[in-house]
């Protein structure tokens, strides 16, 4: 009994103001957490509305009630969220994150194809944290342009020389972060396409 | 830790005026490097992460005072960090939900707040030993002292690796920015030529 | 007392061994790669090594002035420091970045750390490392020699796409790494060309030939040991022939390697640095045996297709390291044993 007590003594100020901390923190994110829900839902928008201009609306493919697991570049299969770049009834393309590793952390980013998985329509980084200066470069518009309508296949990654056909030219000085970037993208289109066509999303027409 | 600095509790500007200068937790306690170094590449960043250090120093500084009589010695570390961790987490929470761009360019030094030990140095050195005033006080000198010491720092770099200020261009257009200097190579570089140039100014002075 | 009086027991034999002798020694050893470097590049490489000079010595003197130190132009250090910093910068350089080199050079790399002598890292490649990591596009654009014509197939073989910006040897052999097709870009020819110097790259590391006459002239005058450079060459003959015997077509020639990119002006110039290498025999071997092998490991292995400069400082960092592992024990065994 005078364990208890002397327990008490010793940690009743420890464990009140943990409950009380523990309240002001279950306050805060109650508060906040839907404004950062909806932050993060504009980012996805804003940034996929930016590569597939002519979509009004991004449809989860879980509304469709289409579920699309691939393999992640570690090798454990996940949902991927695929959206359906819609205005009205008509399809404009597919956007859909992936994730690997970059030079310094894993690189999030938001891929676009168009409707046939043909070509590529863009990307742009989620989150990322690679060096700034040079790495932080895969957010840049010169960087990323080169990737619209790139085809949808397996793309190179090229030192110097000219961005053509399914070459990519790297950031200089940021070789490795360049490749990572290609590394994602090569991997998820090619994963989403065919775990796409297995679903019967494209490839036959009853999208089209 | 430290030296207990506050002996002159009753001089409140004293108090105020160490943070700033003379207990820089930067340039003279050399504390917190850790986000010194690692987010100052622009100003903006700097000054989200100085804003966000104020806060949660006010807020650990006010709740260890009031609870100085209550602390149990072998406890006491414990409900710092459980404090600072708090507030941090309310800081990260805040800038998540009001500043996405910034949360995400901050990244994981928002949440390592809770480890900084500007922070833990003055609960343990101040707020612990002092009246909510004072300890509201150093608080508030030591976080705007870390907040300009970073804001130098940052500005500096910035100029150099962008030849931007606050995102606003101000070099010329022949400027070249020197990459190096928004790696971590340049925030060592620049951090210590600042410390020697505040060592020459102070020098025989202290 | 005066300088020229010496009291000392017998025998009384004296050299006049100082700083700016051998200073002078080693600037007379640039001579021949800065007459390549004027002979390749032009004019605008003199200027760029005017540039150097001029802004290190004044670097220095105005770093002694705010230290309120004494004056230390006098031995020659900046100078030489200034030389090899515009021996290891490309051609093509604005005069504006040598400068921010040189600043770099002489303010970081040796005044801070308390002047000559005291410099953990070789002066001249902290600044070509800021250099390179603020000015990467700059620090690989290289320019074709003057003596020959740019568009002449010898620069570049021929699946070269952008020959003007890598027509390096050194850029040729991660290409080939990279295609597997070694064996056709490296012939003889090639190899006259980078003995004699007519190949890219930076001012003063073209010409083999010329690099090897200073060095030797250092070697002669005993104002280097030959322990380093001969370290530095072996090693990374080893490592070239090692990499050549594993696979023949993706590697180059070792004998490439060492007459191409900056090993040679390394080898006799930079590693030889009196104050960043190590001052046994024992700890310049280690020392020089590092350099190589990285040099190598940062061509073969790694991305950059040079690497001489941060094998140098990287040696430099463990230097200290390597005289504690090689203290000499004093005649008669260790005091206090």
């Amino acid at each position: 009994m005078s364990k208890i007590k002397y327990f008490v003594q010793q940690s009743w100020l420890l464990i009140v103001s943990s409950f009380c901390f523990g309240l002001l923190l279950a306050i805060a994110n109650a508060a906040w957490s839907p404004i950062i829900e909806q932050n993060r839902i504009n980012k996805l928008n804003v940034l996929a509305g930016r590569l597939i201009p002519k979509a009004k609306d991004f449809v989860p493919l879980e509304e469709l009630g289409v579920e699309i697991k691939v393999k992640l570049l570690k090798g454990e299969k996940k949902k991927v969220d695929v959206y359906k770049a819609v205005t009205g009834d008509e399809c404009f393309g597919w956007t859909f994150n992936a994730v690997g590793p970059g030079f310094q952390d894993k690189i999030e980013l938001i891929i676009a194809v168009d409707k046939d998985f043909k070509t590529i329509a863009g990307f742009d980084v989620l989150a990322s944290n690679e060096s700034p200066g040079t790495g932080d470069k895969i957010k840049e518009e010169d960087f990323r342009t080169q990737f619209k309508a790139k085809p949808a296949a397996k793309l190179e990654v090229i030192k110097s020389g000219e961005a053509r056909d399914n070459k990519i030219l790297a950031i200089s000085g940021a070789t490795i972060s360049s490749e990572a970037v290609v590394k994602i993208i090569n991997h998820y289109v090619k994963e989403v396409k065919e775990e796409m066509q297995r679903k019967g999303l494209i490839g036959n027409d009853k999208e089209q | 830790m430290t030296k207990n600095s506050d002996t002159t509790a009753g001089i409140y500007k004293e108090t105020l005026l160490a943070g700033l200068w003379r207990e820089n937790p930067v340039f003279r306690l050399l504390l917190g490097m850790c986000p010194t170094l690692a987010v100052t590449a622009a100003v903006k960043p700097a000054l989200t992460m100085g804003l966000s250090v104020i806060f949660v120093l006010v807020c650990s500084n006010i709740v260890v005072s009031l609870m100085r009589n209550l602390l149990k010695p072998h406890l006491r570390i414990l409900m710092f960090t459980l404090t600072i961790a708090t507030f941090v987490t309310i800081a990260d929470l805040f800038l998540k939900a009001f500043q996405p761009e910034m949360s995400e360019t901050l990244g994981p030094y928002v949440p390592l707040i809770i480890v900084n030990c500007i922070i833990i140095c003055r609960a343990e050195a101040c707020a612990s030993k002092n009246n909510l005033l004072v300890s509201i006080i150093d608080a508030v000198g030591m976080g705007v002292g870390f907040t300009l010491t970073l804001c130098v720092l940052a500005g500096v770099r910035e100029l150099l690796s962008t030849g931007m200020i606050f995102e606003a261009k101000v070099m010329p257009d022949w400027f070249v920015p020197w990459a190096a200097m928004s790696m971590p190579v340049g925030a060592f570089i620049t951090l210590g030529l600042l410390l020697g140039l505040v060592n020459k100014l102070t020098k025989g002075k202290s | 007392m005066p300088d020229n009086i010496t009291v000392s027991p017998a025998p009384h034999i004296s050299e006049p061994v100082w700083t700016h002798r051998v200073m002078i020694d080693v600037l007379i050893g640039l001579v021949p790669a800065m007459a390549a470097a004027g002979y390749y590049f032009r004019l605008y490489a003199l200027i760029l090594i005017c540039t150097c000079v001029i802004s290190s010595v004044v670097t220095e003197w105005l770093c002694n002035l705010i230290c309120k130190k004494p004056n230390s132009l006098g031995d020659f250090s900046a100078v030489v420091t200034g030389v090899i910093l515009a021996l290891s910068l490309p051609p093509g350089l604005p005069i504006w970045a040598a400068v921010i080199g040189s600043v770099f050079s002489i303010a970081i790399g040796k005044m801070v750390f308390g002047g000559l002598g005291s410099n953990i890292f070789n002066p001249a490649m902290v600044g070509r490392a800021f250099l390179t990591a603020s000015f990467g596009m700059m620090m690989t654009t290289w320019t074709v020699p003057a003596t020959i014509d740019s568009t002449m197939p010898r620069i570049a073989p021929e699946n070269m796409l952008h020959a003007r910006t890598q027509a390096t040897p050194l850029g040729w052999s991660k290409i080939a790494i990279k295609d597997r097709n070694g064996a056709k870009i490296f012939n003889d020819e090639q190899f006259e060309a980078t003995l004699i110097g007519e190949v890219g790259g930076c001012l003063g590391e073209t010409s083999a030939i010329a690099l090897l006459i200073g060095g030797l002239y250092l070697l002669i005058r005993r104002t280097i040991n030959f322990h380093i450079p001969l370290a530095v060459l072996l090693s990374a003959f080893v490592f070239g022939s090692i990499a050549y015997l594993i696979d023949p077509d993706a590697y180059m020639q070792p004998v490439f390697h060492l007459t191409s990119g900056g090993m040679l002006l390394c080898a006799f110039f930079i590693a030889t640095d009196p104050v960043t290498a190590p001052l046994t025999r024992r700890g310049m071997w280690i020392f020089g045996a590092g350099v190589g092998t990285i040099t190598m490991l940062i061509r073969i292995v790694g991305a950059y297709p040079e690497g001489v400069m941060f094998s140098v400082l990287l040696m430099n960092a463990v230097t200290p390291l390597i005289d504690r592992l090689c203290k000499r024990v004093p005649a008669g065994g260790k005091p206090g044993v």
